[in-house]
């Protein structure tokens, strides 16, 4: 198998060592080396092209197509920078993971990329958060939030039917609320797309608090998933799930990257092997690294990186 | 450990040790709850017994409307000393109107109010204001009702008289009633501002229970505070607004001294066809009227009466805690345990 670089203006070449980590991220069915789809040439609309990302099995060249990107971002709760000039970018068709140690600003970044961060008192942002060329401040927050969707640790249902659960962006979309009956497709869909329809398909008007955790979160998937976004972002998605649960979501997560760009923050570095294309490492705030998957669990370039990845600290 | 400290024998006499432990509590709590149960029947049965005579002699014609209550009540008082003389007559629909009227106008108007305001105080009110607001409003629902009857008698009412009750006002209803000030329209306002607080600091507590992980998946759905304030926090708290709601109520049913001073505590039944000046005549509603009439309960058709009334008190809360356990149950179903 061959890694190639995943940032081409580096071009350093992984380096041959092969850390216990590595066996972990090669005999995974479900990572990187994307025998993905040919993006097609570069999109005018997109500005940025589509870069090449690995060879498929033909040996035809494999492109990722930018969905979003930070330039030079930096977030402070006050004085207190949590971000600090990052530079990333989130492409269709893969599965970005940020890890990192507590409190290095990951989950901080992602609810950035919606805008969620304003939420927190005393936020303040520098630098750009682009959405298919445009800066993410000329949206509509609630036009940017139903492109980038959000899952968090937690899962977080609202206490109402299961159907009003995922239908409830729609209905919130608009002044008008649509009827059910235009609803039940879309709703029908997003339950498919996130694996929950099997499940619950007899029982679309019981309470979505009595279903399972594991449940629960696909559910958020689906609420995410019914106002279709390009972009989804997982905060910890797994971490109050068991074992099972988690595969399952995990599972989710690696059917839908065809269709939605996923970030996702986590702690759990063998989730981020299993799933991950691509990973970005933070620590103190600061990007430390980021690369494909298998680079920078298997051969990362910087220290910081190596002793966190190899269990020295984190 | 040894196996044979856990020999049968050994783990029964402790389980037993423990139960009857236990046991002598449930069967103290038992018989506290059983006595408090067996003291509000007989209460119930007591009142439903004094307040027979005043039902059967009328029938259904005591919830009915005719002649000047007031009138009639006085006859009840003066009934002639002899039982089989004694004077029952009633057509109680004036007091039973005014007691769903201000009752009714002033809840309504206080969940509108209260729910509005609760939203403000735990979402949009500045952490100053707010470390103000709270605490007051928790006094104020502590504030006895007579305060308000005294403020509302020696001040709202004068004003109400001296600018919304002009001369030809007073002429044009001269033939039934008089205005002087003590109407409904004082009365709604004072009762509203009297349950307001209790309504305010349920449901702030509510609101403030409500996870802020729903509020912040509506957020992350793209929904506005406002929004997802309406469509999610105040779904969630309807249990509480219910309860909230039972509570005033109650209070707004029993409350009696304020309204018998601010409300004109004349038995009459405000005629909406009046135009404005129905906000302005006077009403009664029953527990001002037991409170009134105090002072002739020795006498007995006029006690049996105030027990009817009592009697309908009683089944007017014991109606609303029905209703509002069966709103919060069906409130609650997407709830669960959840809060």
């Amino acid at each position: 198998m061959e890694l190639t670089e995943d940032h081409p203006q580096d071009g350093s070449a992984p380096a041959a060592v092969v850390p216990p980590l590595r066996r972990i991220v090669v005999e995974s069915e479900t990572v990187p080396i994307r025998v993905g789809d040919y993006a097609g040439p570069p999109d005018p609309n997109y500005g940025r092209d589509p870069w090449q990302v690995g060879t498929g099995t033909e040996g035809e060249p494999v492109w990722v197509e930018e969905r979003m990107r930070t330039e030079d971002l930096s977030i402070a709760y006050g004085d207190n920078r949590a971000v600090k000039d990052v530079s990333i970018e989130v492409n269709s068709g893969e599965v970005l993971a940020l890890i990192g140690p507590s409190g290095c600003g990951k989950t901080t970044l992602l609810r950035s990329l919606n805008r969620l961060v304003e939420l927190t008192p005393a936020a303040k942002r520098t630098g750009r958060i682009i959405l298919d060329n445009q800066s993410v401040d000329d949206f509509d927050v609630t036009q940017l939030r139903s492109r980038v969707g959000m899952l968090f640790q937690q899962p977080n249902p609202f206490p109402m039917s299961i159907f009003d659960n995922v239908a409830y962006g729609l209905r919130e979309r608009g002044s008008k609320k649509p009827r059910r009956k235009i609803l039940e497709p879309v709703v029908v869909d997003a339950l498919e797309r996130a694996g929950l329809w099997d499940e619950v398909s007899s029982n679309l008007n019981h309470p979505a608090l009595a279903l399972s955790g594991g449940q629960q979160q696909r559910l958020c998937i689906a609420r995410s998933l019914a106002v279709s976004p390009e972009v989804l972002l997982l905060d910890e998605p797994c971490s109050a799930l068991d074992p099972i649960s988690t595969s399952i979501i995990e599972e989710t997560i690696v059917e839908l990257k065809s269709e939605v760009a996923i970030v996702i923050v986590t702690h759990n570095l063998q989730q981020a092997a299993r799933i991950a294309d691509r990973v970005a490492f933070m620590y103190l705030g600061d990007l430390v690294e980021q690369g494909a998957a298998g680079q920078v669990f298997g051969a990362p370039r910087e220290e910081r990186t190596q002793d966190y990845v190899g269990g020295g600290f984190g | 450990m040894e196996a044979a400290s856990f020999n049968e024998v050994d783990l029964q006499e402790q389980t037993l040790e423990v139960d009857r432990t236990d046991r002598r509590v449930e069967l103290l709590l038992g018989a506290l709850a059983s006595t408090i149960l067996l003291l509000i029947a007989g209460m119930i049965i007591f009142v439903f017994v004094k307040a027979l005579p005043s039902f059967t002699h009328n029938g259904l014609a005591w919830f009915g409307s005719g002649g000047s209550v007031d009138d009639q009540l006085m006859n009840i008082f003066n009934s002639p000393a002899e039982p089989e003389n004694y004077v029952y007559h009633l057509r109680a629909w004036p007091l039973l109107y005014a007691t769903i009227l201000i009752t009714g106008v002033a809840v309504l108007i206080s969940v509108v109010f209260s729910v509005l305001s609760g939203i403000f105080i735990v979402e949009f009110a500045p952490e100053r204001l707010r470390k103000t607001i709270e605490p007051v409003v928790k006094l104020l629902a502590a504030v006895p009702s007579v305060i308000y009857g005294l403020i509302g008698i020696l001040v709202v009412v004068p004003f109400v008289a001296e600018h919304l009750i002009s001369e030809g006002r007073k002429e044009s209803v001269a033939y039934v009633i008089q205005l002087d000030g003590t109407s409904i329209l004082v009365g709604v306002f004072i009762l509203t501002i009297m349950i307001c607080p209790i309504m305010i600091a349920i449901i702030v507590d509510a609101l403030r229970a409500v996870p802020d992980k729903w509020v912040e998946g509506a957020a992350a759905l793209g929904v506005n505070r406002w929004r997802a304030m309406r469509t999610v926090s105040l779904r969630a708290i309807r249990p509480a607004i219910v309860a909230a709601l039972v509570l005033a109520t109650a209070r707004a049913l029993g409350e009696a001294i304020m309204l018998s001073m601010v409300a004109g505590s004349v038995g009459f039944a405000p005629n909406p066809l009046d135009g404005f000046t129905f906000f302005l005549e006077p009403a009664r509603p029953l527990a001002s009227t037991i409170v009134d009439n105090a002072e002739g309960l020795s006498v007995a058709p006029f006690g049996q009466t105030m027990y009817a009334f009592a009697a309908i008190l009683l089944i007017s809360s014991a109606f609303l805690s029905f209703a509002g356990w069966a709103a919060r149950k069906s409130f609650s179903r997407y709830t669960l345990g959840a809060r």
